[in-house]
């Protein structure tokens, strides 16, 4: 995706599983290991369900009940679309007197992208404006929750066995071969189901017995009709496979069988460190807010390191690159950065010497007041003119020297990022009056930057 | 909704099943009747336009690591919304998957999502399940292949029995591709030779600006190639005769009785009967006449669709939980020894249970494997 800010190219390490090498504006920092995290180092959890049409949040134990779906919003069989509800006007005669009509609204459910209405399928018009659209029952429902008690009692019985009779001979009673702990050769099938009928009745054991009927075979089949030799293909009333799957209870072939769904929900994600287990991020219930209830991105909490100006880079020339700081704190920050050593494993992708200043780059404090400010007082630092460019509330601009090693391909320069950093979030100690608030912390970050082809 | 779930029954929440297929993924909950979503088994990368498949057996393991974990993590947050910390996992899987697939798909499940248990459920013994019978013969004709599987007596699968055969959906994907050879069908129904005359041609639309003219011959030739004896004389009809030959004898009529069909590609229309006619007619063949004894074939009919049967099947299992704790690779299980037990794989080891002081019982492996007939 191109941006204007192009964050591909700086890339910070993250050390988790494995190395991975993201731009900041997609890392987390958690306060509490003092760490970067990606994407792929922390948990994902969901946090809350909404309706992505009509933007309800919907809670988890009522997401459970309508298998995620919204109880309004239904989608187009065809295009998946929203559909939309519309009214007509139908005569209807009068309860009290039959003979005089009056004329009554009545809803159906149009399509506003492909013109789909549910009148196409043959689903009546509704008194109703919402709530009165069933969707179609699967008609296998019945047998199967028949199955499943049958299996539960098997189930229920096996684990019986088992218990008391721990060290005894177990009989199995469900199918055997899983691929638990067993090689399936050295099974022995165990006695059939009815033998153990006896069993159960023997001890004691009144439950009350269910049984199903096996499944009966057909000997024919249904052939394919005569005539799909001579009836030419109707295609607008075949459906896409893609239109099929989306309603895997029946899987209509024909599109006149295509009835709507209810939309699907969305969800809201939580992150959270995988180590001390602290939430990284977490959004808030509201659909409709953007906002954060726990917000720990790392560009709130590391210097971020911007490329500005690259000049003509030639092979083996030395030239200086121009790049900017950016302290997202408010208080002081002290950069510095230190040139990667010989045989850094960290080190794996630079083709060119870069010379960092060796001074310390001091960074002033976030004020979010200074941008309104006018008059921008002076800061009152130091600063050596070959180093550092220019200086603004809390970002600087400073040199670097790349000397690229390579005759072609892209330069890639590598260093390593020190800044100091205050937990605010440190447990609550008792601290004696006129402390410092909090310990600083001294972390390194491996940052790079690509600069781009070398000038021909 | 089945009596056992209920918000706060009380006991573990619903497992979550998956069936990985080739070309489509069915993914639901325990105990529900139906997948919520079957999907197509590929994600999208931004590199390339094209679709990666998630099912595949040839790449490297860091590889099909990042795709799968992409694809679990699709399946988690955007089609069945739950937590995988919460919840155990069933996945329904061919016989035939290599242990490298399902190594790296336990490792995405345990290491990355964390999940509390995972169970490897076949997808042959699960399409028995939704049956309530005892024995069958399963046929799973899928995209890649075409797997043929008996199940007897206790739903034991007859492992030796298993017959395969590389053609499915992608086969005829391919044909289709290469626009290819016009075969002759052959119609043994009647025993005359003559081809009706092909079907209307179609004209089909694609994205609005090209229509692709399929002509009638193409429609109804291009899936002979799955009942077309190659040259082995093997086809999707003489997988399950050849099975049954190498079933036991006192199985055969049972097995014959009860057939089963699953997959996606068994829902071509006509594909039942076209294959129970082959079939009859291939068992009037000296190479089959002699070997079976049995003439009669019977289908099953399963309470859902083909392809979402052996679906199915684990998601009946896996509502059973009183079971489901003790059948399932626990998630401590696999950080001690990290593998996951195989059944091709003889290292495993074997509960207490199944050996009891002086009284071995007689091992399946005697009569799977037995030459007499």
């Amino acid at each position: 995706m191109a941006t204007l800010l192009q964050p591909e190219k700086v890339l910070y390490l993250v050390r988790g599983e494995k190395k991975i090498r993201v731009p900041l504006s997609q890392l987390y920092f958690c306060r509490y290991c003092s760490e970067l995290r990606s994407l792929e180092c922390v948990s994902h959890e969901v946090d809350s369900h909404f309706c992505p049409s009509c933007l309800e949040n919907m809670p988890s134990a009522e997401a459970k009940l309508k298998k995620n779906r919204c109880a309004n919003c239904f989608d187009c069989p065809c295009c998946m679309h929203t559909l939309s509800t519309r009214a007509t006007n139908i005569p209807a005669p009068l309860p009290d007197d039959p003979t005089k009509t009056t004329m009554k609204k009545a809803y159906y459910l149009a399509c506003g992208f492909c013109r789909w209405t549910s009148r196409d399928v043959g689903m009546a018009d509704k008194s109703v404006a919402s709530g009165g659209w069933q969707e179609p029952e699967n008609p296998h429902t019945q047998r199967i929750n028949k199955l499943i008690e049958y299996y539960q009692q098997l189930a229920q019985r096996e684990k019986l066995e088992r218990d008391r009779k721990k060290l005894a001979r177990r009989r199995p009673f469900m199918p055997q071969a899983f691929s638990t702990h067993v090689v399936l050769q050295r099974q022995r099938s165990g006695a059939p189901i009815i033998a153990l009928y006896g069993l159960s009745l023997k001890e004691g054991e009144d439950q009350k017995e269910i049984t199903i009927e096996s499944a009966q075979a057909l000997d024919e089949v249904e052939p394919l009709p005569e005539d799909y030799y001579t009836r030419p293909v109707n295609l607008p009333e075949v459906t896409t496979l893609r239109q099929r799957l989306l309603q895997p209870d029946f899987q209509p072939a024909g599109a006149s069988q295509l009835h709507p769904r209810h939309k699907h929900l969305l969800m809201k994600r939580s992150l959270r460190c995988r180590k001390c287990e602290h939430n990284l991020s977490k959004p808030e219930f509201n659909p409709t807010s953007i906002k954060f209830k726990i917000q720990l991105v790392a560009v709130s909490y590391i210097p971020e390191v911007r490329i500005m100006s690259i000049p003509n880079l030639r092979h083996l020339k030395e030239s200086q690159v121009l790049l900017t700081l950016t302290n997202p704190v408010e208080n002081i920050t002290h950069v510095s950065l230190y040139t990667c050593e010989e045989g850094d494993p960290d080190d794996i992708n630079s083709t060119a010497k870069v010379l960092v200043p060796s001074k310390e780059l001091v960074l002033a404090g976030k004020d979010a007041a200074a941008e309104y400010d006018e008059l921008a007082e002076p800061q009152g630092f130091q600063d050596d003119p070959d180093v550092v460019a220019f200086r603004k509330s809390n970002k600087i601009g400073f040199f670097i020297k790349v000397i690229p090693q390579r005759e072609e391909g892209d330069v890639t320069v590598a260093f390593k990022l020190r800044h100091d950093f205050r937990n605010l979030a440190a447990p609550i100690r008792p601290t004696e009056e006129g402390e410092a608030t909090s310990e600083a912390i001294w972390l390194t970050h491996h940052v790079e930057l690509s600069l781009g082809p070398l000038a021909t | 909704m089945p009596l056992f779930e209920g918000l706060g029954s009380g006991g573990e929440k619903t497992a979550v099943v998956v069936d990985l297929g080739a070309a489509y993924t069915k993914c639901g909950f325990a105990g529900e009747t139906g997948p919520r979503f079957i999907i197509p088994s590929e994600i999208k990368r931004a590199g390339s336009p094209e679709a990666v498949r998630v099912v595949q057996y040839n790449i490297n393991t860091e590889e099909l690591y990042s795709i799968l974990k992409e694809f679990v993590h699709l399946l988690y947050f955007r089609h069945l919304l739950v937590n995988p910390r919460d919840r155990r996992v069933v996945i329904v899987e061919s016989v035939l998957c290599p242990s490298h697939f399902r190594e790296t798909l336990s490792r995405v499940f345990f290491k990355h999502f964390e999940v509390p248990s995972v169970l490897f459920a076949p997808s042959h013994l699960m399409s028995v399940m939704t049956l309530g019978i005892q024995s069958a013969l399963v046929m799973d004709c899928g995209y890649t292949e075409t797997l043929v599987l008996p199940e007897s007596l206790e739903r034991v699968p007859i492992l030796s029995a298993w017959e395969a055969l590389p053609m499915g959906g992608k086969a005829i994907h391919r044909d289709l591709q290469r626009g290819m050879k016009i075969q002759e069908a052959r119609f043994n129904l009647d025993g005359s030779a003559e081809r009706p005359a092909p079907p209307p041609d179609v004209e089909y639309p694609l994205d609005g600006q090209k229509i692709l003219h399929v002509k009638g011959a193409i429609r109804d030739s291009v899936a002979e190639m799955l009942f077309e004896q190659d040259n082995e004389e093997k086809s999707i009809a003489t997988l399950l005769l050849d099975t049954l030959v190498k079933c036991p004898i006192d199985t055969r009529k049972v097995l014959s009785e009860n057939l089963v069909i699953i997959g996606g590609t068994s829902m071509l229309p006509g594909f039942l009967h076209r294959l129970l006619s082959e079939i009859r007619s291939l068992v009037e063949k000296p190479k089959y006449r002699d070997a079976l004894a049995t003439k009669s074939f019977r289908i099953h009919s399963p309470p859902a669709k083909p392809n979402c049967t052996a679906w199915l099947g684990g998601a009946i299992f896996g509502a059973l939980q009183d079971i489901l704790g003790s059948r399932s690779v626990s998630r401590d299980y696999y950080s001690e020894t990290g593998r996951i037990p195989d059944w091709c794989c003889l290292s495993t080891p074997l509960p207490d249970s199944v050996y009891e002081a002086g009284k071995m019982p007689p091992p399946l492996m005697k009569r799977a494997f037995s030459t007499e007939k």
